[in-house]
């Protein structure tokens, strides 16, 4: 997933979907990322992963939905998410749920999601329930917060800053 | 992070054209060169260059910015693409911080002073620590960024008859002159400035801040981009100087690359080859960067100082210029 060409909607707090992945890796990113300064164009790995959403499944197509950007969506409304990761990690099925939570608001009936590593051929599968959705109407509320604050969150240890685009930014002096 | 993508320097005069959705160089010895566009970030020109309006947008969409150096090696202007890194947010605190004297002074100072001391590094010589200490001394009663220059100026002075002294005869600067530079030595600083600033205004580029909202130097007289000459003072001693006295000590450059006429001198096309192989080589050297925990070139050096100043826009973190490490 990459911010895309839209414009950075700095006082109107539209969470997408970047933005529940970098809450619940790392507040501060998302912090900065919603003020508007967004280095993930120079980083070699983002560049990778749009490559990869690029290459597999081409024969879907997303579905925009001006916050957010689903990378595709099933009948029965299950909505893929693909990740060039090779580990799956708790914000990319956040991401998902929080896709699932904007799809329903726009009256769709969702069934839940999935969660595809091309690199490593594994999914993983996003149940979509009323306890999934008070998690994902919590975690808009967290994001909308950290966004709303007005200075920025404290950084994470320093090894789990590796391969973020943020890294130059908060450790660069 | 590494950046994508590298700097491409156009030496020779060529032909810039747009191949689907590739660049090709036509060079005047007929082999064209294809790059792949991703693979660009920006291009320096040094020479006659053509380039037509289907290349400028693929350009422009591919975020590159192409640089153009006059005769002189002056910058001569800039293409840049459409804004795409923009923040609103960081721009406000900018232009609040560069109004408010007390923090504009206290960066422009420090600017200055960490320009003295990368100037006393790159020479590396005592004879220049009296003077830093009379700035050190003078600095914190200018109240105006005027008497800062004025202050900077002086040690320059200083700084520059040092390095003099160092040089071969025809290599001095015997102060120095600005547009046009009047002999060999002024024509090779001038030039390595212009280029210094350029990879200066790339480094903002790719950061949200305005580059015309500066600090130091004054916005009022040239239409310039005030920011990016502020942070290209402290890295100026880094290149310039340093390489002025590396390529006199080496015997690297010779008088035949420099074209000089009465009251003026520029350098020649072979000394603009020479020198641009220099300059790429040098910003393509390494330190080990201790925060970041890797080797960071000294392109990336700038690409952190323009970091630096957006950090202090959005979170008021005091900025600290450059100062080498190592």
């Amino acid at each position: 997933m990459s911010p895309g060409p839209e414009p950075p909607a700095e006082d109107q707090t539209a969470v997408g979907g970047v933005h529940i992945k970098y809450l619940v890796h790392c507040p501060r990113q998302l912090w900065l990322y919603a003020r508007g300064y967004r280095p993930e164009q120079r980083s070699d790995l983002v560049a990778f992963g749009e490559v990869v959403d690029d290459t597999t499944f081409t024969r879907r197509r997303d579905v925009d939905l001006g916050e957010a950007k689903i990378d595709w969506v099933t009948t029965g409304a299950v909505i893929h998410e693909t990740k060039s990761s090779r580990a799956p990690a708790p914000g990319h099925t956040a991401q998902v749920r929080h896709y699932c939570l904007l799809l329903e608001r726009r009256g769709v009936n969702v069934r839940g999601g999935v969660v595809h590593y091309p690199l490593i051929r594994r999914t993983t599968d996003v149940v979509w329930d009323d306890g999934a959705r008070t998690e994902a109407e919590d975690t808009e509320a967290k994001a909308q917060t950290v966004i709303a604050a007005s200075t920025a969150p404290d950084r994470l240890l320093r090894s789990k800053c590796r391969g973020c685009s943020y890294l130059d930014y908060c450790w660069g002096d | 992070m590494p950046a994508v993508g590298r700097t491409y320097w156009l030496t020779e005069p060529c032909r810039i054209r747009r191949e689907d959705n590739s660049v090709r160089v036509e060079r005047p010895d007929g082999s064209p060169v294809r790059i792949p566009i991703t693979d660009i970030r920006d291009l320096v020109v040094f020479d006659h260059v053509d380039i037509n309006t289907s290349a400028l947008s693929l350009l422009s969409r591919n975020g590159v910015t192409v640089h153009i150096l006059d005769h002189y090696g002056n910058h001569a202007g800039h293409f840049s693409p459409a804004e795409s890194m923009s923040s609103a947010a960081t721009v406000r605190r900018q232009v609040e911080i560069s109004a408010d004297d007390e923090q504009r002074l206290a960066i422009s100072r420090s600017l200055v002073l960490a320009t003295a001391e990368n100037i006393r590094w790159a020479l590396d010589t005592d004879l220049l620590d009296p003077a830093l200490e009379a700035l050190r001394n003078a600095l914190p009663a200018c109240r105006t960024n005027d008497a800062i220059m004025g202050q900077e100026g002086n040690f320059r002075r200083t700084a520059w008859a040092v390095l003099d002294s160092r040089l071969p005869p025809w290599l001095r600067m015997n102060g120095r002159t600005r547009r046009p530079p009047t002999n060999a030595g002024n024509a090779f600083i001038s030039y390595l400035n212009a280029l210094v600033y350029a990879r200066l205004l790339t480094a903002l580029r790719s950061t949200p801040l305005h580059p015309a909202i500066g600090f130091l130097h004054a916005d009022t007289d040239r239409r310039r981009n005030t920011l990016a000459l502020d942070l290209a003072e402290p890295f100026k001693p880094l290149f310039a100087e340093r390489l002025l006295r590396r390529a006199a000590s080496q015997k690297h450059l010779k008088e035949s690359d420099f074209e000089t006429d009465v009251g003026r001198a520029s350098l020649s096309k072979n000394g603009r080859k020479k020198i641009a192989a220099l300059v790429r080589e040098e910003l393509s050297t390494t330190v080990h960067h201790r925060g970041l925990k890797r080797q960071v070139s000294y392109e990336e050096l700038m690409h952190l100082e323009a970091l630096k100043v957006v950090r202090l826009c959005l979170e008021g973190t005091p900025y600290k210029p450059f100062r080498p490490w190592w």
